[in-house]
């Protein structure tokens, strides 16, 4: 009997021990969906090692073409911003690899702008100023693509 | 009466082996000796790169070609003809007339080739153990690939590493351009999802997006083989360095196109390439197959793992952080 149960117990101590260790089980290729929202600019933080793509509206369009810049009323933009990692594949190329942090620039029907900033746990806190961002994002220009 | 049955037997051995060297024979006649072009730009570079160069790859990637005898004999000489012939295509170190740009493109092309172990080719390898190459040789190759890096190419020389290919100077009348081998451009793709952003040696910056059927296949990782239908679009820009250090995309350079239908693009693996320059979108290559012989060469050796294309994106993020932020 003590046999029997020495036995069981082993083979179960066995079937604990073999943990199947996945560490990219939950890990996913994304693609990032900006709802309704177009691209507009994308920019490279080479300090930060970081990658940028700015998303808006036609609103946010239009406000970029602009020579001030300033928001126009019903805009909507969002700065998508991506840690960047040397091509795995290529040699002499980088590209973007974890998702940092999605900055939100809103402005309602007056032109009242508001802002919103959603990070991820990797993202360094630097706590810029709203004002300091908000002057940041509408200094994109709209990329040429003739 | 041993003596006898010995003969006998021998006999028809000795017929078996009259006959493959007769067909042997025959099998010469047959031999077309590879076409000696002339050298008329041997590939400058450091003594010891070309050292490196001459020895693992010239012997097909050139037309200095000193091949062994049991290259000469067919059948070999058949592969080894259609190997050469394929090589120098694509990449001739005899016929070296490029830029300092374009040379560059072809040093990062060749490192990632010896990189990756894709070449010298392992079946070469195995008859021409001297031309193997060691972790040493990708070295020197890498410290003299990275140092042209700091060489700031002209102004106006600003190319992407499909740099050899003529211009044609057709389909400017339609109003959008169409690649010789029938990939339409199309404006569509401004509407499309940005599925990576990179850059390159060449100071370019760089947005990839994909159609539904293209975004569908990378969330699905459902790419090998990518599903008909797939179009993913590469804009490339020149880069622009702000004030505080920052890069934007300044100049653009051109819309690079892969599109996938596996019946009408057998030769590069279902994939149709295309690439419109400057702001007339003109489209690249003089002839149907002109992917044939450059860019599918990189893709089908580099970017197989990812069904060929080389700005899928990477496998580091959970959906549950994604969808968090995307509210």
């Amino acid at each position: 009997m003590k046999k029997i149960l020495f036995i069981t117990l082993s083979i179960c101590a066995l079937f604990t021990a073999c943990k199947i260790d996945e560490p990219d089980k939950d890990l996913k290729r994304v693609v990032f969906d900006p709802g309704n929202l177009k691209f507009i600019s994308t920019s490279l933080n080479t300090t930060k090692e970081t990658s940028s793509a700015l998303y808006g509206n036609q609103e946010a369009w239009e406000s970029l073409t602009n020579e001030n810049n300033q928001p126009k009323p019903n805009s909507k933009f969002k700065l998508v911003t991506w840690k960047y990692h040397e091509n795995p594949q290529y040699i002499g190329g980088t590209i973007t690899g974890e998702l940092l942090s999605v900055e939100t620039l809103k402005t309602d029907k007056n032109g009242k702008i508001s802002y919103q900033i959603q990070n991820t746990s990797k993202t360094e806190n630097t706590h810029p100023t709203q004002e300091e961002r908000i002057q940041y994002i509408t200094s994109y220009k709209p990329v040429v693509r003739p | 009466m041993d003596s006898v049955n010995k003969k006998r037997r021998v006999k028809p051995i000795a017929l078996a082996f009259l006959l493959i060297v007769g067909l042997f024979t025959a099998l010469q006649f047959f031999n077309q000796p590879l076409k000696g072009n002339p050298v008329t730009k041997k590939i400058e570079a450091p003594r010891e790169v070309l050292a490196i160069l001459e020895n693992s790859c010239f012997n097909c990637h050139s037309n200095q070609s000193n091949l062994s005898w049991y290259d000469k004999i067919a059948p070999i000489s058949w592969a080894v003809n259609k190997d050469v012939k394929r090589a120098r295509e694509i990449l001739n170190f005899s016929e070296w007339n490029y830029s300092a740009g374009e040379h560059q493109g072809k040093m990062y092309a060749i490192l990632n080739m010896m990189q990756s172990g894709k070449m010298p080719l392992h079946e070469y390898t195995l008859l021409h153990p001297s031309a193997k190459i060691t972790t040493q040789d990708i070295e020197t190759i890498r410290k003299y690939t990275l140092s042209l890096s700091s060489i700031a190419p002209p102004k106006n020389e600003l190319k992407d590493i499909h740099q050899n290919i003529e211009i044609s100077e057709n389909n400017k009348s339609s109003k959008f351009p169409v690649s010789p081998n029938g990939v339409q451009y199309t404006d569509d793709y401004k509407n499309w999802k940005v599925i990576s952003m990179s850059t390159l040696f060449d100071n370019s910056i760089r947005v990839i997006y994909g159609n539904d059927i293209a975004v569908k296949a990378i969330e699905t990782e459902n790419f090998h083989p990518w599903p008909n239908g797939s179009i993913v679009v590469k804009s490339v820009w020149k880069q622009e360095k702000l004030a505080d250090g920052e890069v934007r995309a300044g100049e653009f350079v051109n819309a690079q196109f892969m599109v996938k239908d596996s019946k009408k693009y057998t030769d590069t693996e279902g994939w149709g390439f295309a690439k419109f320059s400057g702001n007339d979108l003109h489209p690249t290559g003089k002839t149907a197959s002109f992917a044939k012989e450059s860019c599918i060469a990189c893709h089908r050796q580099l970017a197989e793992k990812t069904g060929y294309l080389f700005d899928v994106p990477m496998k580091l993020n959970t959906e549950r952080l994604i969808k968090n932020l995307q509210k």
